[in-house]
């Protein structure tokens, strides 16, 4: 039974047009600003990482860790939260 | 070899292939992923040679569950890679102990289960794993870990009945003969099997108060010619 957050709910309810990348779920305060000192700046910047990585989630993982140092639950929330917008509207 | 950064594109897709690393498009920032990736498959390929014999010299008996578990520490060195092996390779033989505990005590393990869950509460995780360790570190394992030496100061004390703690399955009964009954019938209606840490205490608390009852008898045996001569 998966537990989906608030913030995941909002966001996979709609487009996420500009959205900054701590709307994304698991990304907080401190990840968001390692993410956006690497240039990835909006949640769709994160996204095409996610498409790029053809969508698979050890390696989207691995990267989310490598870039702005998420631990387990954080990767799998934003990796969740990214697939479940791509189902729905990519 | 080393020098994956000065590969071209192309030679390090031809290096992810030839190790089965699944991969996407090799782009800008992708591409650190992906030499990180090589690197770990490369220093894993070497491991073979170096790795499993220290840890078979540690594990006697399954040495095979053992040398699968490091070989996924380098892939997937989560936390501080140092920290990584010893505490991956206490899991397995925590694991392995609930395999090697069944044989001498086949019907331990279900009854443990179902422990676990009645005693939620008071004892959720650290008191099974405390008890667990208990029972095998005094059958099969004798030169005990430190972490398990140390868990067991409070043990220490009735030396005499080490016994009881440390392998409660039958022997409590015996030993304690007043709250013998009580005991028994404790264990029968709980567990039947092993016996969870409260009932451990509660025996020994009965049995410390056993041999304080006995002790202060033998005082007051002393001090009666003291009261004679007053």
């Amino acid at each position: 039974m998966s537990s989906t957050s608030q913030k995941h709910k909002e966001f996979v309810a709609e487009p996420m047009g500009e959205k900054l990348v701590n709307a994304l779920a698991g990304i907080g305060e401190v990840l968001g600003k390692r993410l956006e000192e690497k240039g990835f700046d909006k949640a769709y910047v994160v996204l095409g990482q996610f498409l790029v990585l053809k969508k698979d989630e050890e390696l989207f993982r691995d990267w989310l860790k490598d870039t702005c140092g998420a631990n387990v639950k954080q990767q799998g929330d934003c990796y969740g939260c990214l697939r479940e917008w791509c189902d729905s509207f990519l | 070899m080393a020098a994956l950064r000065n590969k071209s594109d192309q030679e390090i897709k031809d290096l992810l292939n030839e190790y089965g690393i699944k991969h996407g498009p090799l782009v800008d920032t992708t591409r650190p992923l992906y030499e990180k990736k090589l690197k770990e498959a490369m220093a894993k390929a070497k491991v073979p040679v170096t790795k499993p014999s220290p840890d078979r010299t540690f594990y006697r008996e399954d040495q095979e569950e053992v040398t699968y578990v490091t070989y996924q520490t380098p892939v997937r060195s989560e936390g501080p890679s140092g920290d990584g092996k010893p505490y991956m390779r206490s899991r397995p033989e925590y694991s392995e102990r609930d395999r090697v505990d069944d044989k001498p005590y086949s019907r331990s393990r279900p009854e443990y289960s179902e422990r676990d869950r009645v005693d939620d509460k008071p004892y959720s995780r650290s008191r099974p794993e405390y008890s667990e360790r208990d029972r095998v570190d005094d059958k099969l394992y004798s030169r005990s870990r430190p972490e398990y030496s140390s868990g067991r100061p409070y043990v220490d004390e009735p030396h005499v009945y080490n016994t009881l703690s440390s392998s409660s399955y039958s022997k409590p009964t015996p030993v304690v003969k007043s709250g013998g009954g009580v005991v028994k019938k404790e264990n029968t209606t709980s567990s039947g099997r092993l016996i969870p840490l409260w009932i451990q205490f509660l025996v020994f608390l009965i049995l410390a108060g056993f041999l304080y009852f006995i002790f202060t008898n033998m005082e007051s045996a002393e001090s009666s010619p003291f009261n004679r001569i007053q």
